[in-house]
């Protein structure tokens, strides 16, 4: 018999379906009967509660609630519950004391058959007074005050367990529950998945408003299959792929910003739907189809159902991803090999400057140096086989490196042309497209001595006749006279030599000189700088008159022997106009400058390299050695000569008294000297 | 011409005195190097022109340093090349260092030795800093010292650690020396407290110097002259007086006088012309 006024509480309630239990509870403090109607919860929280439902539909009939009766115990805190034993066999399996503002859970006395015991709503601290109650299924302890999971040890039958809306910071003491089927732990303060691992048969979990920051801790839930985690504080997933049976997971509201970070999700097999939504990482860019990509056994994404069109395009956005990384990666691996080339040749050049005084284990440093990124090179570049063939070569065109070893590169980077180390220079022999070489502008030599580089100077005009500026670094120029060397080239607009191994660039004049020795280029820049007409004027003033020198006041042989062939038809002409006054001689220099194209009074200011110069200095010796004896021999027959010519000064007063003698002795009698005369003119026919 | 001095060396020693032979060698050794373009316009011509390149000065141009040195007459004419070629450089009032006056040196003749060019970079610094900057001048007239007559410094300066060490150079046996003159030995701690050497000592030593030296040497006047103004001097301390004096320099004849070093009307009429 419901008293009418409690009967309006449960039309309230008419939505929700089913038992209700009348319970009276008459407590020592009470001097009234209070009659509560509880209604089970139907109410489902952030929680599917279709399951819930359906599987209490299934297992649980409704029915209406009958009178218990609460008296109090002889212990002061613990109401004792009685029912009448009309509702203890109209509903001896359920309990429902909902709203019943209990602070504690009460002693529940001869209820041993009760299968289903409700406490929503209530105040309840923590969990006791029910370890009697074996048989019990369903546990519902949802909207309480519990802060900690206890007092379950004994109810080792128990199949769902709702613990919602409440205060507990750990899972723990859920050893003895083995038959779990559906554990809610929602809108509590867990910050740990842990102590879960033995429930096999559990289906269905609920974090949802936790404070958990991470996932793990999952193996051994072989039968989850829904797995609710909205609305906390996580930033990484793992383990998931090794819930064989999950199909659905929510991670709503979380803190994944990398696909990374749950990448263990791609392993999974069973997973069939996933919500991100109000991640940081639904809203990058990539967010939808990387997951596709990645999740090809998923039907549903955020809860929209994912389409074949939808699929199809991420697949292809995918790839060209896939591409795009493929290539930077090509393309960073080749930078760092060359940057390992590089600084092999720069270490081969210190050595030879004799900078590094250590060189035995230096060498041997840089020989297994070598070797080890030799070994990492390869071992790298054989892990991207393909890459040689999906080149795209929209990507390629702007980094050509053609030639790279351990001990110099040569690399085309669209106009320019870099060359490190001297084995580099080999690639002027090579041959290359008219296209290339055309597109060439400037030429950088770094490590390299410029004494080689003045060497192959004639077949760079050649092979790169557009070459307009030229770079050195690192190239041992030590003297203006090197620079003299550049003058054969058809021509340079832009000069850029740096300091840096270079000690030439210290002297105050170099600049000066440069511009006085190549005036004929009409150079724009040097070392980034422009040229000014004071610059060309103060060159020609400094150095005006070494050139006026070297042209006007050298012996002709000696100017025609250092010009060699190419001029010696100008300076035949030259020859013939030599009687002429200097001035005309360089006007004439200045017409003929457009014939030659070089300034020729400065033609004589050559630079032979140091090799070539000593092995000329050797070669002549023989013919010094030659020319000495010769000479030798000359002053020798001189010397004799002048000898016999003073001997014969000293003799000849006395010779010719005693021939004039002997001639006056011979004529004295004129007789006989006519007969003598006669007789040898006779004897002579 | 005809003086009896003349008359009295041998043939070969007096050709040798004079250098003739230097430069008969050197003739025909470029006659030899270049014949086949000399062979088109003439040995007589190309004679003619050698030795009207030595009489100018002009024939050690871009030669080999050994060349250079061969004769006074070859390293004073180098002297003057290298004025008249770098007078505009000094005369723009830049101050360089030894490398740069050594580069300049090497744009004239390639093999410049660096030894030279750093003992000549010494006496302007007076031992000091290598690496200083100099005036043209200073060096100019240092490096003509040092290069003209480098055989005989090193002389001096051997005579001058002597010195210093107490012992007396005029008591070491030279073999082609005749006069054995014995002085008595200066106390060692007179030598070793000041600093240098007592100048009449070292005034002495040198005129012996000078008397048996071969090669070319300052008019022992002059350097009479240079020691007779101190008491006590240092090695490069004379030497800076040497190539401060206007006597050396007008005796050499290869510079003008200081102040008019930056004077050559001829060639800067002709860089006018050059430039404009």
């Amino acid at each position: 018999m419901i008293p009418g006024k409690y009967r309006s509480v449960s039309g309230r309630a008419a939505s929700n379906v089913n038992c209700g239990l009348h319970l009276v509870i008459q407590t020592s403090s009470l001097p009234e009967k209070n009659k509560v109607e509880f209604k089970l919860n139907k109410e489902t929280p952030s929680f599917p509660g279709r399951l819930l439902q359906h599987d209490l539909e299934r297992n649980y009939s409704s029915r209406q609630g009958d009178h218990i009766n609460l008296v109090s115990s002889s212990m002061p805190s613990f109401p004792i519950l009685q029912r009448s034993s009309e509702e203890k066999i109209l509903y001896s399996d359920r309990l429902t004391l909902e709203r019943q503002k209990l602070t504690v859970c009460p002693i529940i006395d001869g209820e041993e058959h009760l299968r289903l015991l409700n406490f929503q709503h209530n105040f309840i601290t923590r969990i006791q007074n029910i370890s009697n109650l074996q048989r019990l299924i369903f546990l519902d302890l949802y909207d309480n005050q519990i802060e900690e999971i206890s007092g379950l040890s004994t109810l080792r039958s128990l199949r769902v367990l709702l613990l919602g809306k409440n205060r507990i910071k750990k899972i723990s003491n859920l050893e003895n529950l083995k038959s779990l089927d559906v554990l809610d732990l929602h809108g509590n303060q867990i910050t740990k998945i842990e102590n879960v691992n033995h429930l096999c048969d559990l289906r269905v979990l609920n974090l949802a408003r936790n404070l958990l920051s991470h996932v793990d801790n999952l193996n051994g839930l072989d039968s989850l299959t829904e797995l609710n985690l909205r609305h906390n504080q996580i930033t990484f997933v793992r383990d998931v792929d090794n819930l064989p049976c999950l199909q659905r997971l929510f991670l709503s509201f979380n803190n994944i910003s990398t696909f990374e970070s749950v990448c263990c999700l791609a392993d999974s097999t069973s997973l069939s739907d996933i919500t991100f939504d109000g991640n940081p990482i639904a809203q990058e860019s990539w967010y939808k189809h990387t997951i596709l990509q990645n999740m090809m056994q998923l039907r549903q994404l955020d809860m929209k159902r994912i389409t074949e069109e939808e699929r199809r395009m991420a697949s292809v956005v995918a790839k060209k991803e896939e591409e795009k990384k493929r290539e930077s990666h090509k393309q960073s691996l080749l930078k760092e090999k060359k940057r390992l080339t590089i600084n092999n040749v720069a270490r081969k050049w210190d050595l030879q400057q004799h900078r590094i005084t250590n060189i035995a284990t230096n060498q041997d440093r840089k020989d297994s140096d070598s070797q080890d990124h030799c070994q990492n090179d390869g071992s790298t570049i054989s892990a991207f086989p393909e890459e040689t063939r999906s080149l795209d070569s929209g990507l390629t065109s702007a980094l050509q490196g053609l030639s790279v070893t351990d001990t110099h590169l040569v690399e085309v980077e669209g106009d320019t042309l870099s060359l490190y180390g001297s084995g580099a220079l080999e690639c002027l022999d090579r041959n290359w497209s008219v296209q290339t070489a055309g597109m060439v502008t400037t030429v950088s030599f770094t490590f390299i001595e410029f004494d080689e580089i003045v060497q192959v100077l004639p077949k760079l005009k050649i092979k790169f006749p557009n070459s307009l500026h030229l770079k050195f670094k690192e190239t041992n120029l030590v003297m203006l006279q090197q620079f003299n060397a550049l003058a054969q080239l058809r021509r340079v607009d832009q000069l850029t030599i740096d300091p840096q191994g270079n000690p030439v660039v210290n002297f105050t004049l170099w600049k000066y000189y440069v511009l006085f020795r190549l005036s004929h280029f009409n150079m724009q820049k040097i070392n980034g700088t422009e040229v000014t007409q004071n610059d060309m004027i103060m060159a020609e003033r400094l150095f005006g008159i070494l050139a006026h020198v070297a042209s006007s006041e050298l012996p002709q042989y000696h100017l025609i022997s250092i010009l060699g062939d190419a001029r010696k038809k100008q300076f035949r002409y030259l020859l013939e106009t030599k009687g002429k006054k200097p001035g005309i001689v360089n006007e004439e220099n200045n017409d003929s400058k457009r014939l030659v194209g070089e300034n020729t009074n400065r033609a004589t200011l050559n630079y032979t390299t140091r090799d070539f110069y000593n092995e000329k200095l050797e070669e002549i010796k023989e013919k010094k050695k030659f020319c000495k004896m010769y000479i030798e021999d000359l002053v020798k027959e001189a010397t004799e000569i002048n000898m016999k010519n003073e001997a014969l000064q000293k003799l000849w007063p006395q010779m010719f008294i005693e021939l004039v003698r002997d001639a006056v002795m011979e004529i004295r009698n004129k007789n006989s000297y006519m007969k003598l005369c006669l007789q040898q003119i006779t004897d002579q026919k | 011409m005809l003086s009896p001095e003349r008359l009295a060396l041998p043939d070969y020693e007096y050709l040798a005195q004079r250098h003739v032979l230097t430069y008969m060698e050197d003739a025909v050794c470029q006659l030899l190097e270049n014949k086949e373009d000399i062979s088109q316009y003439g040995i007589a011509r190309f004679f003619t022109e050698y030795f009207n390149s030595v009489c100018q000065g002009t024939h050690i141009l871009f030669r080999e340093f050994s060349f250079i040195q061969a004769t006074p007459h070859n390293r004073a004419s180098f002297l003057r090349a290298f004025w008249r070629c770098f007078r505009t450089v000094g005369k723009n009032g830049d101050l360089l260092t030894m490398r740069e006056y050594h580069c300049l040196l090497q744009l004239l003749c390639p093999d410049f030795p660096l030894e030279l060019t750093q003992k000549a970079a010494r006496i302007v610094l007076m031992d000091d800093a290598v690496d200083c900057l100099m005036s043209f001048s200073d060096f100019l007239f240092a490096f003509q010292i040092q290069f003209y007559y480098s055989e005989f410094l090193e002389s001096v300066a051997a005579i001058y650690q002597d010195l210093l060490s107490g012992k007396n150079p005029n008591t070491v046996i030279v073999p082609t020396s005749s006069s054995g003159q014995h002085r008595p030995r200066p106390t060692l701690g007179e030598a070793s407290m000041l600093e240098g050497v007592e100048a009449s000592l070292f005034c002495q030593c040198l005129e012996n110097l000078c008397d048996r030296h071969k090669y070319s040497c300052p008019p022992p006047a002059l350097v009479k002259e240079v020691l007779s103004n101190v008491q006590r001097l240092t090695f490069y301390g004379f030497l800076v007086a040497l190539s401060k004096h206007h006597g050396i320099n007008q005796a050499l004849g290869a510079l003008p006088d200081k102040g008019d070093l930056m004077h050559d009307p001829a060639l800067d009429e002709e860089l006018e012309r050059l430039t404009h």
